[in-house]
């Protein structure tokens, strides 16, 4: 008696939901509506890529729209991807992803196809029909790693450098790291330690690094690649005692800079995360406002920051910052958004003008 | 889900399927997103996000045979990405894709095989073996793929009617990859309980001394065992690279948790001796609307980790309440 309820129950609930279902309307067909962007992050919980969802997230209010924010706890590009159609298929009227793997490459295009614009940020999907907002990933890694030949001695430098990869096969990542290599080959006494993968989670990356300096406690320099590489190099050397091998990597989080304040770690460079999460919102509001089509590729630089413990090196013309402000900012978001105020009136404003072809990503 | 008629009092009544608790949990966790969101009941959307958690489906219904065998593999999702990989680099040769694919499938079962052959000769649990195994293919993989995506580019390969037929070319009313894992949940579902294999195997679960003493050839079953959980790891790659276009080095890394809770929220126990592979389907189904549901609804990234957390836990709660009235009804 009891199963024979409970079989009539669900199906009066089928019946509800086939109701319902009869009258669904998109969100993208009801006029005059409120906007709503989704906004795809290839991991939640990561210091960085939370600067980016916070940049996003004033963007909307900026911008009177809403905002949906979503990804996966760890980073995979099938549930990423997942993600982004679930948000088409939610109704969106456009879609801000990171595209950290090739396979998300023909589902977005997909995306695309149907009419629902998309921005790329931070990880670039080649054959994506849509503009990439991100850093020069090559070139940044050149500047890091001339930076960190600098630290060593220059062109004459001997010894050992531990390069780490926290993701092998990222693309963004794998271009820093040719940058990085491509700088450090200038100088023929300069052997290289990996490139090691030394994990993305925080505690995994602190003991990858603490054994990669264990076994080379002679190296020259430890270069990283991601956000969690500086805190856990300066942490690691603190640990050690170690006060002569030079720690780099990328990222301007609130423990990466403590790391380069106590002096544990000296060089770390920047991808002004509010660029890269205010800029894609902006591009999809003003250009479905304005009834701009963005379905081609074409890259936007979102700059890049050069931060050592007593200088920091801001782009497009920002004011200077002292090393103090740019703690109290990675701290604020409220201090964050007044800061960019500029890029936001010009750079971001005019995207149009600023939208280069992609090939200058990877010059 | 076949009836099962049995007699009481005289009378002939006739007993729900065992997978009829974890469907109530499912229909009221889509009743509940649809009734939020009732976009999220057009058809095309249903079977779309169906077909994106349908590889997923079909290792979480293989997985039963292991779970049923009182053991679990944590290497498959390496599996299903050397799988891949090897049938995407095969086909960027120049090998015929049909071969390509037969070679991806074959070093899957290969690779499982290889974990029944370590797990029996070293006497250790499948669990501890495939901790090291998981490495070694996804190392294998890092090394064949130079840690990059395989992404087959040549037009020969990509206008071949494996890749139109599952990445979406050709329109089809439902997903083609949807009727191919479906097709295979009914292999999967007669070969555990309609075929000596899959009586041997329940058999090895629910006593594996009483099992050998019984005659059964528990070492040769096992190992079969894990060389069909690597063979469908092997056809999820295969079917991946055909949906996807591409496979990347971080492909199947993720899979472990939503397999696994999937084949368990299905109502197969990790004790072993019993298991459902309809069950696994539906658990499948749950995790994906419980994924999709997130979304649709508009559940901040930072609380989706939480509210995933609890909706598995209410769609157990669900099947548990149900199961007990059953229990006591009967």
């Amino acid at each position: 008696m009891k199963n024979h309820k409970v079989r009539l129950g669900a199906l009066a609930l089928a019946a509800i939901m086939a109701i319902t279902a009869g009258s669904a309307i998109s969100p993208a067909q009801a006029k005059g509506k409120k906007l709503t962007i989704g906004f795809v992050v290839h991991v939640v919980g990561n210091p960085f890529i939370q600067q980016i969802i916070d940049a996003a997230k004033m963007a909307a209010k900026d911008l009177d729209v809403n905002i949906k924010v979503t990804g996966p706890a760890g980073a995979e590009g099938d549930a990423q991807l997942t993600a982004a159609q679930n948000l088409a298929a939610s109704g969106v009227d456009g879609i801000a992803t990171s595209v950290p793997s090739a396979s998300m490459v023909n589902g977005l295009n997909a995306i695309i196809k149907s009419g629902i614009p998309v921005v790329q940020f931070n990880g670039l999907g080649v054959g994506v029909n849509a503009p990439y907002v991100g850093e020069k990933s090559t070139q940044s890694g050149r500047i890091l790693g001339k930076m960190v030949l600098d630290k060593i001695g220059g062109t004459s430098a001997e010894g050992s450098v531990i390069v780490g990869n926290c993701y092998p096969g990222f693309p963004v990542l794998e271009n820093r790291q040719k940058g990085v290599l491509e700088s450090l080959k200038k100088a023929s006494g300069v052997t290289i330690v990996g490139p090691s993968d030394v994990k993305v989670d925080a505690a995994a990356n602190f003991a990858a690094w603490q054994g990669l300096l264990a076994a080379n406690p002679d190296a020259l320099a430890m270069v990283g690649l991601c956000a969690p590489d500086v805190e856990s190099i300066g942490k690691v050397n603190k640990a050690a005692d170690n006060t002569t091998t030079i720690g780099a990597g990328y990222d301007l989080t609130t423990g990466n800079l403590e790391a380069l304040a106590n002096g544990s770690a000296h060089i770390s460079l920047g991808q002004t995360p509010f660029i890269q999460g205010y800029l894609p919102v902006y591009i999809l509001v003003d250009s479905i406002r304005k009834g701009i089509k963005i379905n081609k590729p074409g890259f936007i630089d979102a700059g890049t920051e050069v931060v050592t413990a007593t200088s920091v090196t801001e782009p497009f013309k920002l004011p200077a910052l002292t090393f103090a402000k740019l703690q109290a900012m990675a701290k604020s978001q409220a201090k964050t958004r007044a800061y960019y105020e500029p890029v936001v009136k010009g750079y971001i404003k005019n995207w149009q003008k600023n939208l280069k072809p992609i090939a200058q990503e990877s010059a | 889900m076949i009836a099962t008629p049995f007699g009481a009092k005289g009378r002939t009544r006739f007993k729900l399927p065992e997978e009829t608790s974890v469907l109530i949990a499912l229909i009221v966790l889509i009743g509940i997103v649809g009734a939020l969101r009732p976009t999220f009941l057009k058809p095309v959307n249903l079977l779309n996000l169906a077909a994106s958690y349908s590889i997923a489906a079909l290792i979480a219904g293989c997985i039963v045979f292991l779970l049923s065998m009182g053991e679990i593999d944590l290497s498959f999702g390496w599996i299903l990405n050397l799988s891949a990989v090897l049938a995407g680099l095969s086909m960027i040769a120049g090998i015929p894709v049909w071969i390509s694919i037969v070679i991806g499938i074959a070093a899957g079962a290969l690779m499982g095989a290889l974990n029944g052959v370590l797990t029996v000769f070293m006497r250790l649990p499948l669990i501890i073996v495939t901790l090291g195994t998981a490495s070694v293919f996804q190392g294998i993989s890092l090394i064949s793929n130079k840690s990059g995506s395989v992404v087959p580019t040549d037009p020969k390969i990509t206008q071949h009617i494996f890749f139109r037929a599952l990445g979406g070319v050709i329109d089809t009313p439902v997903p083609i990859i949807l009727i191919f894992v479906l097709l295979a949940f009914v292999v999967l579902h007669l070969t555990l309980h309609k075929t000596r294999f899959g009586y041997r195997i329940l058999a090895i679960g629910s006593n594996p001394e009483a099992a050998r003493l019984a005659g059964i050839p528990t070492k040769k079953i096992k190992i079969q065992v894990c060389a069909l959980m690597g063979a469908v790891s092997g056809v999820g790659g295969v079917l991946f690279l055909g949906f996807r276009g591409a496979v990347d080095p971080s492909t199947g890394g993720q899979l472990l948790l939503p397999v696994v809770a999937a084949a368990i929220i299905g109502g197969t126990p990790l004790s072993g001796g019993a298991g459902t592979i309809w069950g696994s389907l539906i658990g499948a189904m749950i995790v994906g609307v419980i994924g999709v549901g997130v979304v649709f609804i508009g559940i901040d990234a930072v609380w989706g980790t939480l509210v995933t957390g609890l909706v598995i836990l209410f769609a157990i709660g669900v099947d548990q309440i149900v199961r007990v009235r059953k229990k006591r009804g009967s």
